[in-house]
């Protein structure tokens, strides 16, 4: 039982989100089509479908259609049609609402829903068509041979914090494909290693991430209604933050509302849990919430570095789909359908490399020929620069946007680069606006009733971690660790991080030190993504540890 | 010779983690379902036991509804081989009595007896978290007809056909040499389960489970259900939080924490409102007519348990309840108690002067040691010469297996852990009959959550008390009573199993129960071997305080401290004026064991322990930093507002 077991099949899609949910359903009905009759195989890390997927989430819809071609729309768990969409300006005590819909944002006809309860939809029809799903288990290698990709293998479990055997020692399981599938959404860790391996984003540009904090609220009846949709712009971010709020009215009065900030900002203590929790103190969100209660918290990265930052999507047998490939579009924030999209295209291909016998990098390379004759290119080549134009700031942004949309996505200055959001962060002693804590000096008292410090939220969010395993969470260097992320840019780690993982802690004699909670981790990645020199690696915990959502 | 191991498994609601629903009351509706805790462990005994046996065929069986397929394939991913489900509606409302039969019948059925010629070992759960009564093992064990041992926390097989079984006993432990066939329970502190291999869970999705009913094995319907149990659920209560809302600490270092500890305690932290009770208007008892089913039993038997050559506690606080018992009885009710062992005739008045009446006692050089084999047929040999209508164990791990093993040669059923007993009656609306006088055992159950009434119809009426629940009575020094021997018929075969080794610790165990100030220390705070928490207490006892150290289970678990000082596993309850818990998450064990003291104050790094919700004040904080701090303040005067003696 402690040896490692070798199994195999045709296709592994790693991680059962909508990418990878799509890729197992089109692929299966593919397959039937085709006459071919080939093993899918999937396994997600949370500890069910769902329990680690959080979206917005308003979703263009028709590809839905695309996907179940014969089912009936109304079967398709989505909450609400939206009914009314508006975009408001925000200041500390007012707000403005926009007359005109910013480009690219328009919902009409869209659908807000839980995107975990799709996924669980998803999962069943999955299921019904053969495709074995396999939640619980955490991917953390993987196999080559020559070179190249052949699988990949779950985690040994039943070891102890320094890595030592436990007597309870399972061993992982080495799965080998001949297609593998990497659908692990954003940041995802093996498409990672991919990624470096291979070099797949030579010639293309940096990832770009947003960090996401959300809550779900049962609210009084009369706050909102089903269907309505508002978007918030300004206050509490000012001009170097880019992102913004979200309020979506679902079905049983209930509300999600969340707010998504760029994470390359320049404070090193701003905190957008905190921050979030501030916009909800404005009159505009706060009348929305008034007399409710929290149910759900959690949060989540969104890769939005758009067309340029979308690495080399193939090698020898293997795929990239989803928001681990980053397809996602901006300013709307949308990738569901876009995850959708490629999972289906990714189907497409992989069926045809199985039919060919040939799951070699040139046979593969239909993938990106599909993508770039798709939807998914229709939706992101406009808005290719958009991302990028933001990092001078909004207003320079703006100017930069607006020039975008008269030259079709060019705008004047061709194609924009980007850089990793941790090179953003700048030191204490360089950072010269004030800090986040001053800032909102005094809005910092959480009354858990309306706001909530990480602990309380994180509480609602069913986070459970394994005691007996490696800290998930890898500090590079900790020599350097201490002398440049803590001296110089004073651990922004804590305040970055959406769930309590990272204490700074000072004794008596001031002696700094940085403690890791990792049992807290809601696995949105931030810390892989905006620690100051990328010196914190995620690493995928056992699995079924973390989040685990009920309707995120 | 290829050995079987068998494990039971029972699917229960997620005690802890259950989510908080919009009424602020826990969401049981939305708690997932695990296999019960103590079952894993078991499952991970058969799995280690497969290690040295590689040989050895693994099978998993669990009885209830189809949906207890998910834990029997869960069993199958972890490496189990075979798994088979008893399932028949006509089970529903089994008691553990009823529960013991049908398991059995089904392991019969699948061709495991007593006379099997294969060896096989039974591995189970020492209780389940939805029932915890820690009584099927012992009944499966005694209707199969084979030895046992509970509450054990580790197993090998000797390679000779024997089990060898490390026990865990009061202030120690025991190691057991068993013949196979025999039934092991484990508790939740031997190994961990490992965690499903993805080969394993593909196995476990493409495995067949076999599924009986009770026609399938044989089984009658007059034995199982509601209508074979000898005991029922008369109510259920919820049990209200004495305690009110946590005053927590606040800081930005472990001296400013301190202070606002300090400042909190003087403050008094929060008090609970107390809610007027409604008078509930009181349901007029029917005229119905009185039965009385004791058919001619009287009397009440306990059991006075010997440890290291004396009576133990608990089966002297047994007195009360049975005193009290036998007062409500009236009828010149008698209080007898049996004691069994080796040269023990002179502890005899002992039990008289504080309270029972007459003492039974049993003498052998065999019975030297508590062993569940002689000692309940010892138990059914007295049970059948004086017919008592009542029968009190105290729940130790001895009494929590003896008294179900005696209950099921009884045909009696037993209430596990009970925390009040009363005489009381029962009205049967649908047979119009009152039962009276009956025994009303109250228990905590739902994780401490509900408090329910059991009672049973068959005498003698069998429940064990939970330790450090009622005072010791009195001692009335030449308290007239009778002293009598009983000789009991003692069987070979009740004597295979050996007892290799009993390893009793010192102190530690009373100590708890005196001292004014517990420091005690979990898991997080094993780094220095728990010198921190002994500094504290030390600290404080250098300041005239009465206090003493404990921890929890995972310390002993890890060998760092002696099981004495573990507070929270065999139900007993300790009461100092002060209790603070330190690294210690607050498992609901632990809670049961330490939530009846005066004031709780808990510190943790974990703003989200559980320890939290079952404290007055509380510091979210690393145990390092803020103990030294604390035992700063105690050397220089601060004793928590307890007087010190001197």
């Amino acid at each position: 039982m402690s040896k490692v077991d070798t199994v195999s099949t045709d296709v592994l899609i790693i991680g059962g989100g909508p990418s990878g949910l799509a890729t197992a359903i089109h692929l299966a009905d593919t397959l039937k089509k085709n006459g071919q009759s080939q093993k899918i195989m999937l396994i997600e890390k949370g500890s069910s479908i769902g329990a680690h997927i959080l979206s917005g989430a308003v979703i263009k819809a028709d590809v839905f259609k695309e996907l179940l071609p014969d089912v009936e729309f109304s079967e398709i768990p989505f909450n609400a049609k939206v009914t009314r969409d508006q975009t408001v300006l925000l200041s500390e005590k007012r707000h403005f609402t926009l007359p005109f819909h910013i480009p690219y944002m328009n919902n009409k006809d869209n659908y807000i829903a839980s995107l975990g309860q799709l996924c669980r939809y998803l999962a069943v029809k999955a299921e019904e068509k053969g495709v074995e799903i396999y939640p619980g288990f955490a991917v953390d290698e993987i196999l080559y041979r020559d070179g190249k990709v052949i699988g990949a293998k779950t985690k040994d479990t039943g070891i102890d914090h320094n890595g030592n055997q436990l007597e309870n020692f399972q061993a992982g399981t080495r799965v080998e494909a001949k297609i593998t599938i990497f659908a692990e959404g954003t940041r995802g860790s093996l498409a990672k290693m991919l990624i470096q391996k291979f070099d797949l984003t030579k010639g293309h540009n940096e990832q770009v991430y947003s960090l996401g904090c959300k809550e779900v609220w049962s609210v009084p009846k009369g706050n909102i209604e089903a269907g309505q949709v508002y978007h918030t712009m300004g206050y509490p971010l000012n001009n170097d933050e880019f992102g913004g709020g979200f309020i979506y009215g679902l079905n049983d009065n209930k509300v999600a509302v969340g707010l998504v900030v760029g994470l390359d900002y320049k404070d090193p203590s701003f905190d957008v849990h905190d921050a979030m929790q501030i916009w909800k103190t404005t009159p505009y969100v706060s009348r929305i919430l008034k007399g409710g209660k929290l149910v759900e918290y959690g949060a989540k990265t969104l890769p939005e570095g758009g067309y340029y930052a979308i690495p080399k999507l193939y090698v020898d047998n293997a795929l990239i789909v989803g928001d681990s490939a980053g397809f996602l579009t901006m300013p709307a924030l949308k990738g569901v359908h876009l995850a959708i999209k490629s999972g289906m295209l990714a189907a497409q291909t992989a069926a045809n490399a199985l039919a060919n016998n040939d799951t070699s990098e040139k046979s593969l390379q239909q993938y990106e020929t599909l993508v770039n004759n798709s939807m998914i290119y229709k939706d992101m080549y406009p808005v290719r620069n958009f991302r990028q134009a933001f990092e001078s700031g909004l207003f320079f942004g703006g100017i930069q946007f607006g020039t975008q949309l008269i030259t079709g996505g060019a705008g004047f200055l061709g194609r924009l680069r980007s850089h990793p959001d941790y090179q953003s962060t700048q030191k204490l002693s360089e950072y010269k606006k004030k800090p986040f804590k001053e800032r909102f000096k005094g809005k910092l008292e959480f009354d858990k009733v309306l706001t909530f410090d990480k602990a309380t939220d994180i509480y609602h969010s069913g986070v459970y971690h394994d005691e007996q395993q490696v800290v998930h969470l890898h500090i590079k260097d900790q020599e350097k660790f201490n002398a440049i992320n803590i001296e110089q840019y004073g651990a922004p780690e804590q305040f970055f991080c959406s769930s309590e993982v990272y204490e700074l802690h000072i004794n008596k004699d001031g002696k700094k030190e940085l403690r890791i909670h990792a049992e807290n981790c809601m696995h949105c990645k931030t810390c892989d993504i905006k620690s100051p020199g990328d010196r914190i690696t995620w690493v995928v915990p056992n699995g079924g540890n973390g989040p685990d959502f009920q309707n995120m | 010779m290829a050995l079987t191991i068998i494990s039971l498994i029972k699917q229960v609601p997620l005690p802890s983690e259950m989510r908080m629903g919009e009424d602020g009351l826990m969401d049981r509706t939305k708690a997932k379902s695990i296999i019960n805790i103590d079952c894993t462990f078991g499952l991970e005994a058969g799995l280690q036991l497969k290690k040295q046996n590689p040989d050895a065929r693994l099978i998993v069986c669990s009885m209830g509804p189809g949906s207890f397929d998910v834990a029997l394939r869960t069993a199958i991913s972890m490496g189990y081989d075979e798994a088979y489900l008893l399932s028949d509606r006509k089970l529903g409302g089994s008691d553990t009595y009823a529960t013991g039969l049908a398991i059995a019948t089904m392991l019969r059925h699948l061709g495991f007896s007593k006379d099997s010629k294969e060896p096989y070992i039974v591995l189970a759960g020492r209780q389940t978290s939805d029932g915890d009564t820690a009584h099927v093992p012992s009944q499966v064990a005694e209707n199969l007809g084979i030895p046992q041992a509970t509450f054990v926390e580790s197993v090998k097989a000797d390679g000779e056909g024997n089990v060898v079984a490390k026990r865990i006993i009061e202030g120690g432990y025991q190691m057991m040499k068993l013949p196979m066939p025999c039934m092991i329970s484990l508790t939740p502190t031997g190994i961990p389960p490992r965690k499903p291999s993805l080969s394993g869970a593909i196995r476990a999705r493409h495995l067949k489970i076999t599924t009986f009913g009770i026609d399938d094995i044989g089984l009658g319907t007059e034995k199982i259900g509601i209508n074979g149990s000898p005991t029922i659920v008369a109510k259920v209560v919820n049990i209200v939080s004495e305690r009110p809302p946590i005053t927590m600490s606040e800081g930005h270092n472990e001296a400013s924490m301190v202070d606002s500890l300090i400042a909190n305690l003087k403050k008094g932290g929060n008090v609970i409102v107390k809610k007027e009770d409604v008078a509930k208007k009181e349901t007029e008892r029917p005229d119905f007519p009185e039965k009385d089913f004791r058919e001619g039993s009287r009397g009440i038997l306990t059991w006075a348990e010997i440890t290291n050559g004396t009576v133990s506690r608990p089966s002297l606080e047994l007195l009360t309840p049975a005193r009290n018992l036998a007062t409500q009885l009236g009828e010149g009710t008698k209080v007898m108690t049996l004691m069994i062992g080796k040269n023990i005739a002179h502890l005899a008045q002992i039990m008289i002067e504080h309270g029972s009446d007459e003492v039974i006692v049993v003498e052998d050089d065999k019975l030297e040691e508590y062993l569940v084999l002689p000692f309940s047929s010892i138990f059914e040999q007295v049970i059948k010469a004086r017919k008592p209508e009542i029968a009190l164990f105290a729940a130790t791990t001895s009494g929590r297996e003896l008294a179900p093993r005696i209950g099921m040669k009884t045909d009696s059923g037993v209430t596990a852990d009970c925390t009040g007993l009363e005489i009381g009656e029962y009205i049967d609306r649908k047979e119009k009959v009152i039962y009276t006088p009956i025994l009303e055992s109250r228990r905590p159950t739902y994780g401490e959550s509900k408090l329910a009434t059991i009672l049973g119809f068959v005498c003698p009426q069998i429940s064990t008390a939970r330790a450090g629940t009622f005072e010791v009575p009195k001692r009335v020094e030449n308290r007239k009573g009778i002293i009598s021997t009983f000789k009991p018929v003692l069987k070979e075969k009740n004597f295979v199993v050996e007892i290799l080794k009993t390893v009793r610790g010192g102190g530690g165990l009373q100590n708890l129960f005196e001292a004014d100030i517990i420091v005690s220390g979990g898991r997080g705070t094993t780094n220095d071997s728990l010198g921190l928490i002994k500094g504290l207490s030390d600290a404080l006892n250098s300041q005239g305080v009465n206090a003493e150290w404990a921890c929890s289970r995972p310390v002993v678990d890890e060998g760092v401290v002696e099981y004495a000082r573990q507070v929270g596993q065999t139900g007993k309850t300790i009461r100092p004026k002060l209790y603070i818990a330190v690294g210690i998450s607050g498992a609901i064990q632990h809670i049961a064991g330490m939530k009846e003291s005066e004031k709780i104050i808990a510190i943790d790094h974990n703003p989200k322990a559980n320890i939290f919700h079952n404290a007055d004040f509380g510091i979210v904080g690393e145990y390092q930093d803020i103990l030294p701090e604390l035992i700063d303040r105690v050397k220089a005067g601060f004793t928590f507002g307890i007087v010190p003696k001197k």
